[in-house]
This record gives C-alpha cells, structure tokens and sequence, in this order.
C-alpha cells in the first residue's frame, strides 16, 4: 500500500493559490480590512456620527482639546464639545470655545468620574469632515458598509445565479430558453443603471441597496453555471448518479454544482468588487445607504464640493484610496483564484 | 446568412419587450403621485396627478399604454420640466455621443498598442509595469476616477478646466474623455496582451519566424491580426458599458449630456425621465450587441449555425 493520498481540486488550486505572491498579499490586506471592520470600535476612540462642528474640514494630523458631555438620548455615545481650555472648580467646569467664549457646565453633565475623563487631546489621523467628524473613524465604519454589501449582495446574486444557470443547464429546451430569455432582458441593461433603477424602485436604505445590487449582478453567474452544466452533464459520473436513482435535486446540487465550483468561486470575488463600487456609486448619487451610517460613496460626495474650492483634499482623497485599495486586492485576489483554479489560463 | 441575421434580429425583439417590462417598473416606491407631491399634499392634487401620469388605469392598460406610445417613439413627459423626454433626450445626445466616441476611440487605440508592447515583452518590467497601472484603472471606479482627474488636473495644475461643455473651447473635453477611456483602456490592454501572448504560442507564428520574416512583420501582420477577434469584442461590450459611465463622468464635469438629464431626473425622482434614459441606454446597448453578433456571422461562419 502506499501512502498517496488522492488530493480534491479545491485543495490543489489553495496550493497553487499560496504560491502566488501578489494573491497572498492580496488576502492578508484583506483579511486585514475585514478585522479592521469588526473590530472599528477597538480602533478608534471616536464615534462614527458624532459631530464636533468647531472642528470641522481640518486637515490631517489636526489635534484638539475637547471634553465628553453625557448625552442624555444616547449615554453610551457621549457628545463632544471642542475647547480652548478648561478648568475644573468644584462642582463645574469653566471653559473657553474656540472663539473665545466662556461657559461653565456642572460635572454631573460631562463624561467619566475621575478629573481627566472628560478630556481629551486626540489626533484627527485624517482629518475632519464638514461636521467635524473623525475621516479615520468613519473610514473604518464605512468599511462596514462596503464589505457587508460586497457580502451580502454577493450571496443574493449568488443564490439567484447558480439556481437559474443550474436549472437552465440541466433542463436545457424550453426551460433554457426562457431562462437564457430573462438572463439576456437583464443583460441589456448597464449593471450600475440597473442598479440605480432598482434603487427608485425599491426606495433608499440599507437592506433596499444589497437587494437592488444582488438582483442586478446574477447574470455573469447564471450563464457561468449553465455552461458547466451543459457539459458536466454529459459526464459519466452523472449518468451513475441517475443509475443509483438518485433525486434530480441531489444530483444537481451535491454532485454537479461541486464540480462546477471554481469558476463560480472565482466570479463571486470579481462580484464582491463591483458590489463595493455599485454601492460607492449609489451613495454618491444620494441613493443607497442613508446618512447619518458612513459609507465610502457618501463621503467621496461630501468632499466633492471642497475639491473645487482646492481646500482639504483628504475628504475625497482617503475614502478615494480606502476604495481603490478595497477593490484593487479584491480583483488581484481574484485573479490569483482564477489562476489557481484553472492553470491554463494563467498569465505567462 | 439572411435567416441568420433574421433570427438574430427577432430574437433582439423579444429582449427588447423584456427590457420594456421592466423599465416600465421604475418608478418611486407605494404609489408614485404621493411619493412626487409629499405626504402633506392634499388628496385632490394626488389624484390629479395620479390621472395626469395614467395610474388610476390598471396595470395592464398602463403597460399596454406605455408600449404603444413607445413604438410611435414617445417616451412620455417629463414631470419637472413637462417636456417630452425624447425631446430632451435627442437635444443631448450629441453631448453624449461625443463623449463616448471619443474615449473608446481612445481606449481602443492605446489599450491595443499597450497592450502589444507588454506582449512584446512578456515578464519584464515594462510589462510588469503596464499591467500593474491598468490593473488599479480597473480597480477604480468611474467617478473617483473623475475627482482625482480635477483634483490633480484641474485644480493643483490647473491645466484643464473642469466643469463645462465643448462650446466654451475644445480643452473643456480633455479631462471627461480621459476620465471615461480610463477603464475601457485598461481592460483592452490586457485583453490584448493575454490574447497576443496566446496567438504568439500557435504554430503559424512560429512558422512566420521559422522563415525569416522581421519580429516587427511576425507580430504586426501575422499576431495582431489573429489576436484582435476578442479585442473587438471587449470594445463593442465596453462602448456600451461607456454609456452607463458617462451618467457619472457628466455629472462630475457638469457635461451637458443624457446622463446629466437622467441624474437630475433621479435627484427629483422624475420618474418618466429616468425610464426613458435608461431604455434609451439599454437599446443602444442591445443595438450594438447584436450589430456586433451579426458581424460576428459574417466574418466566422461557425457561428452562423451555433
């Protein structure tokens, strides 16, 4: 006997994948991103939503002496009020705003316990935007966003796809055709206009905006799926299937879909991509995800008015290169998949 | 030939009625007239509207109506300005069509030399290099694109300006034309070199070589030519995809186009108006897919008969 062991195609391309540097970059970056997501409230001290309006559109690196406020609506949230200085007496707190002026407020009313909770001298990394809020911050938590919506609207093309590609190509006929029909309806549209009028149809918000990218972006997906499954179904392992009496269910989506596995894997990263962009678009145009929930295309548009008045760049500029780098490993991830999963085609 | 061309042409029909179906169904959410006039409209102008726009009818006659003006070319009216929309549609096309002609014209024309140059030279640096820039063009979309054009161009340079329409002088149509060939030139670029690479490794290049023919003559007469069928491909597939973009890059350059009519049109939920925008998209869109498909037939007989 010997001691070799049959390896599954899957496990093949993840070797071939590893060899690939760019690819393995790639995913770190990404994994990375997906962390820095999750994890946005450990990363940074401000809340995404919190305005400082004394501290609006400063560049990056800006540091400012604020103190917390409780907020009686949101406790877990505390207000921000920018300073000049401040001094604690007694029971209050005097403070100068930047402007100038001078106003007390009972400590009762601020954030923490000890003396120095309440204050704070943080760095804007980024800067700020038109309301004062944290770029950084709102980086982070516009990742949310864009890798729920790559996530979440993925999966709906997904679902949609591979049930129509593997009903089309397995039935073939008449089934076929009027499949391949509504695939080609969808097909004459641009995706992102598509999108855009799902988007009237459906109204604005977060749930509306995934359902309006998904049910645009199955196509590439379905005509994908029916052609593996034109051909796998002529392989002789099916035919076994159909011998042991199997239930076409069983058949089609245990025994055909694993083996057509790949290139599905392979669109869905280049999907996950476009959703981000179809989602950054949406939200440039005023549909999609609603303010005040951050998200890259909103403040790309919010930034746009103070390009052309040539003052801080860094409100379009970051969530500009935040995207670029978003999709850019997405695509050469997926490029490393489609080169590990089908070695023909790999770029010499 | 003809039945081929035939059964092509009926079969676009049938799409077309498809896509007719559902642009028919964008519109705003409930029920359209509330939605325009706000919740604090009183009930008398709702109805009035909902007549003026045909929604006290039933559904179907509402699609019947629709697809019958649509085959005597009316595309209803807009509810802001009440003009027809294909009034205004036609008086922007040109706009449009400069743009978009322009930038594929573009696009076609660099993508495939870059392209040819990095097959030329698979695996250096000139190569890596052109491969790397035109994968972060694909990776960006449209309109960021656009902002870093006028952040970069427009306003540290100031080499171009960045907001108006070609009557002002021809500059004004540097930065959108280049905004909009960016993706479609990356994506010739490459489609050509991996095609290139691919028609290098066949036998009759190798034959073309074996003979003594100039490297200049073995890729330029024998490579290219074999190479170009899938670039012509991605070029009718992208010139389409162009007219989507053009809805962003118009608006950003404040480009008097359809696209800048259909953004407004969504701002106000104009509803008529981003219909007809986005069927008039979507036909040019099925046009020049199935002009292509024919030419296809005509040039390789296989796919006449698949």
């Amino acid at each position: 006997m010997s001691n070799y062991q049959a390896e599954s195609p899957t496990h093949l391309a993840w070797k071939r994948l590893k060899k690939n540097k760019g690819a393995v970059v790639a995913m770190v970056v990404l994994l990375t991103m997906i962390v820095a997501a999750i994890a946005a409230p450990l990363i940074t001290p401000f809340d995404p939503t919190t305005q400082v309006l004394e501290y609006s559109v400063k560049p990056a690196g800006f540091r400012g002496l604020i103190i917390y406020k409780i907020n009686p609506s949101a406790p877990e949230v505390p207000s921000i009020l920018a300073v000049r200085d401040y001094k604690l007496q007694g029971d209050s707190v005097h403070y100068h705003d930047p402007a100038g002026e001078a106003y007390v407020i009972a400590r009762s009313a601020l954030h923490g316990t000890t003396d120095s909770d309440f204050v704070g001298y943080p760095t804007f990394w980024l800067g700020t935007d038109r309301f004062g809020r944290d770029i950084f911050t709102r980086l982070i938590y516009g990742m949310r966003v864009s890798l729920s919506v790559g996530l979440i609207s993925e999966s709906i093309a997904l679902l949609i796809g591979v049930v129509l590609g593997a009903i089309a190509g397995y039935y073939r006929g008449r089934v076929d055709d009027g499949i391949m029909w509504l695939v080609n309806v969808v097909w004459s549209f641009p995706t992102i206009l598509l999108v855009v009028a799902f988007s009237v149809l459906l109204g604005k918000g977060y749930w509306q905006t995934f359902v309006a990218i998904g049910i645009s972006s199955w196509v590439d997906i379905a005509r994908i799926v029916r052609g593996q499954f034109f051909t796998i179904r002529e392989q002789e392992y099916i035919e076994a299937t159909r011998a042991l009496g199997f239930g076409t269910f069983r058949t089609m989506f245990r025994h055909m879909l694993l083996n057509a596995i790949g290139p599905i894997i392979v669109l869905s990263s280049a999907g996950f991509a476009t959703a981000i962009i179809a989602e950054a678009s949406l939200s440039f145009i005023g549909l999609g995800v609603q303010p005040p929930t951050p998200s890259w295309g909103q403040m790309i548009k919010d930034g746009y008015g103070y390009i052309a008045l040539g003052t801080n760049w860094g409100m379009t500029l970051f969530p500009s290169i935040a995207m670029a780098l978003g999709v850019l490993v997405l695509n050469v991830f997926g490029d490393g998949l489609r080169d590990a999963f089908d070695p023909k085609t790999s770029q010499r | 030939m003809i039945s081929y061309v035939m059964r092509k042409v009926l079969y676009t029909l049938l799409v077309l009625v498809g896509v007719v179906l559902v642009t028919f169904f964008i519109r705003p959410p409930g029920d359209p007239a509330r939605v325009l006039l706000g919740q604090r409209a009183d009930s008398a102008s709702v109805a009035a509207l909902r007549e003026q726009l045909g929604l006290d009818k039933p559904l179907y006659h509402q699609v019947g109506t629709y697809m019958l003006n649509l085959t005597k070319g009316d595309l209803g009216r807009s509810i802001a300005s009440q003009r027809p929309v294909s009034e205004t549609i036609m008086e922007r096309l040109p706009a449009t069509a400069l743009l978009a002609i322009t930038s594929i014209t573009i696009a076609t024309v660099l993508g495939i030399f870059i392209g040819v140059i990095a097959a030329w030279r698979p695996n250096t640096w000139v190569d890596s290099t052109m491969m790397s820039v035109s994968l972060l063009g694909i990776s960006l979309p449209a309109f960021v694109v656009g902002l870093l054009m006028v952040l970069l161009f427009g306003v540290v340079l100031e080499w171009f300006p960045i907001s108006g329409y070609v009557d002002k002088g021809p500059e004004y149509l540097v930065l959108p034309m280049i905004t909009l060939a960016i993706r479609p030139l990356a994506i010739i670029a490459r489609v050509t070199r991996s095609s290139m690479l691919e028609v290098l490794g066949q036998d009759y290049v190798r034959t073309a070589r074996a003979k003594g023919l100039s490297t200049q003559a073995v890729f330029l007469k024998h490579a290219l030519r074999n190479a170009l069928n899938p670039v012509v491909t991605t070029v009718s597939a992208w010139f389409a995809g162009l007219l989507a973009g053009t809805y962003f890059i118009e608006f950003i350059f404040n480009w008097p186009g359809i696209g800048l009519a259909a953004f407004n049109a969504i701002e106000k939920l104009d509803y008529p108006m981003i219909q007809g925008t986005v069927l008039f998209t979507a036909i040019i869109f099925v046009g020049v897919n199935t002009i292509a498909d024919i030419l296809y037939g005509y040039i390789d007989p296989k796919v006449r008969v698949s």
